[in-house]
């Protein structure tokens, strides 16, 4: 069932993260995939799945999805990021363009 | 760096934080090993920016990085070298100016065969013995060996390496002999020889190279050059020139040209064999030329650097006549005036980058200067602007000159040496919105003439030199959002103390002054500063003379000195003073 406004991000793990499709949005792959028109099936189910990321990882992707928003509007905090994931979260970013 | 994503920046800020935080990835081996070669290599910039980087660390990198630059970083020796030999992928190795890297070091890069450039410029134990262990690596594209230890038969040596393009050999005693040996390498785009021992009979093997396009022999004793059918960009500077790219009555099609300082011995002979309308760069600075009737059929110059040439109103026509595509114009230290400056105007619609520093125009100019319509940057330091136009009695109120630009978009403005005696004429800068860059220095300035920057939105750089500014006064100043570096040199009331509170509200801020040196590079990671970020510079013993020239308006002595020079003076002139008190004073002035 496709909602609008909301899309599903699913970790290599299969863990499902629901999220506002405005924040996911600011990764420009996942934009790429959700308004090209037709040719991807992420578009029709607002699913995407990430077999090459973890669960940890894609849970700080999407801390970081609506940390980004809240920056943008303004809000100027600082985004944490713990040492042990920072190489992981680098390639996750790097192929999301985030 | 700027085509990472934020969230990348931000992994390697954090990653690269503190000794601690590097601990907690780097035993990460299987991730390290899958790392993108672009994130690893940004991660062991930032590594190397933060002092983090040790022979030990280098080693998580060696399946992963492709591009070191490790340039300047004075710890490198042969151990780094060693574990950088290991990097299995390493496509591009900078260790320009590392001066402990000897030749015996390089043996760890012998045979290294994805390494396509390696840069050595300038690590002075490098010699011959050096070279032989890089020539192995058959597939090295880029070398840069200025500056080494290399003889003239350490460079015959590398015509083995036959896939070379660019070879940079400044700087080293490049003979005829050795330059024929190096024949074979037919691959050559771009070739540097400046400070060679080359000779007019050398250059002529220079068409050996049919590729060629790049060639530097600057410094040298080259006076005549060959046609070279592929030049594209030559320089020539600090030569005494006969004839440029002559002997076969074509036209050779140089793109971009560099004379400066070079001695012309007939400009009309120099130029005779270029194609003038393909040149559009030309950098004769420092080059006395007597006449410039060569410049009228450069149409196509974009670039055109005349300063200290001799040029004068008499020879403006001329730049006039092909000012059609012009962009940058530097007339720095010429005989041009405003009347020259008032020639140009109207025929140079292209120009963006106008330089007239060390002339001797004033107001006037600036009312040309204002219909210059794309002009971004101007320099207009040391010349005679006042920042009024003085009608004299027939109109008692006076006309603020710079309200003439308001026009432009204007980016990049320099008024250094430039006096406003009235504040009002400082106050028209204001009507500039988009100004990016200001440099002003004037021992008229006060607090108040700083705080009118608070309103420039886009200021970037601020140049505020040997101003009367007080600790209250930098206290108070609220910098624009935007601003980057803060340039305080010669302001002579502050104190560190008060510097150091100005860096802790706005750490972002790049400071400048000749107590203590803030650099952008230093950004503490949290929120305060800690100590040892900061270059300090121990108060000087003796007052050096630049200091003094800085303020020579100084009435009051103990305004002169801080209180740390003080102290050190307090005691060394007073037993002299007695007998020879005036050659004391004299003495502590001249120290």
């Amino acid at each position: 069932m496709k909602k609008e406004g909301i899309v599903k991000l699913i970790s290599a793990e299969g863990f499902e993260f629901v999220i506002d499709k405005k924040a996911a949005m600011v990764s420009q792959t996942i934009r790429n995939m959700l308004t090209s028109p037709g040719s991807f099936a992420e578009t029709e189910l607002g699913e995407v799945t990430f077999p090459e990321i973890s669960t940890t990882i894609l849970e700080k992707i999407c801390q970081y999805f609506y940390w980004s928003m809240q920056y943008a509007s303004g809000k100027e905090t600082e985004f944490h990021i713990e040492p042990e994931l920072t190489l992981e979260l680098m390639m996750a970013a790097n192929y999301l363009h985030t | 760096m700027e085509t990472e994503s934020r969230l990348v920046r931000l992994c390697i800020e954090s990653a690269c934080q503190s000794g601690d935080t590097v601990d907690r990835w780097r035993k990460q081996r299987r991730t390290l090993e899958r790392l993108p070669s672009p994130l690893a290599d940004a991660l062991l910039r930032r590594l190397l920016q933060r002092r983090l980087l040790s022979p030990s660390l280098l080693v998580i990198f060696k399946r992963c990085v492709e591009e070191a630059d490790l340039r300047g970083e004075i710890s490198v020796d042969a151990e780094w070298m060693a574990y950088l030999g290991g990097f299995r992928y390493l496509r591009c190795l900078n260790v320009a100016d590392c001066h402990r890297i000897t030749s015996s070091a390089l043996w760890a890069i012998s045979g290294m065969d994805n390494l396509k450039e390696v840069d050595l410029s300038r690590c002075v134990k490098v010699t011959d013995a050096g070279i032989r262990h890089l020539l192995s690596i058959s597939t090295l594209e880029k070398l840069r060996v200025s500056e080494t230890g290399l003889t003239a038969d350490g460079i015959a040596l590398l015509a083995s390496l036959s896939n070379l393009s660019v070879l940079d050999l400044g700087g080293l005693p490049v003979t005829d002999k050795a330059l024929n040996s190096l024949q074979g390498l037919t691959k050559l785009q771009h070739l540097d020889l400046w400070g060679s021992h080359l000779t007019d009979d050398g250059v002529i093997l220079l068409e050996k190279f049919p590729r060629l396009s790049f060639l530097s022999l600057a410094w040298t004793k080259v006076t005549t050059l060959p046609y070279l059918s592929s030049l594209e960009c030559l320089n020539m500077s600090n030569c005494t020139i006969k004839s440029i790219l002559g002997g076969t009555g074509d036209k050779a099609p140089l793109v971009k040209l560099q004379i400066a300082g070079a001695t012309l011995l007939n400009e009309a002979e120099a130029f005779m064999h270029l194609e003038p309308s393909f040149l559009t760069f030309l950098d004769a600075s420092h080059t006395w030329i007597p006449r410039f009737y060569f410049l009228s059929s450069m149409k196509s110059l974009e670039c055109l650097d005349l300063s200290s040439s001799g040029i004068g109103d008499d020879s403006v026509e001329l730049i006039a006549q092909i000012g059609g595509n012009l962009r940058n114009l530097n007339l720095n230290n010429t005989g041009v005036t405003s009347s020259g400056v008032g020639i140009l105007a109207g025929y140079v619609p292209n120009l963006e980058i106008f330089s007239l520093s060390r002339t001797s125009v004033d107001d006037i100019a600036i009312a040309y200067i204002g219909v210059m319509p794309k002009l971004k940057a101007i320099d207009l330091s040391h010349t005679k602007v006042k920042g009024f136009i003085d009608y004299g009695d027939a109109e008692p109120d006076k006309v603020y000159s710079l309200m003439a630009l308001q026009s432009l978009s204007l980016e990049s403005l320099n008024l250094e040496q430039i006096h406003f005696q009235d504040d009002d004429a400082l106050c028209s800068l204001l009507e500039f919105p988009e100004l990016r860059h200001l440099f002003l220095q004037s021992v008229y300035h006060t607090d108040l003439s700083l705080h009118h920057w608070s309103s420039l939105r886009c200021l970037k750089t601020l140049g505020f030199r040997d101003a009367v500014l007080t600790n209250r006064g930098l206290d108070s100043f609220k910098p624009p959002a935007a601003l980057e570096l803060l340039d305080l040199r010669g302001c002579w009331l502050l104190t560190e103390d008060a510097i150091l509170l100005f860096h802790r509200k706005y750490p972002l801020i790049e400071l400048r002054h000749e107590l203590i040196h803030i650099s952008a590079s230093d950004r503490p990671p949290s929120n305060f500063p800690s100590k040892p970020q900061f270059n300090r510079r121990t108060p000087p013993v003796n007052i050096n003379s630049e200091k003094l020239c800085l303020s020579p308006t100084f009435v009051d002595q103990r305004l002169k000195y801080n209180r740390e020079e003080l102290l050190t003076l307090q005691y060394a002139p007073q037993s002299l003073q007695l007998n020879h008190r005036d050659d004391a004073i004299f003495k502590m002035l001249t120290d």
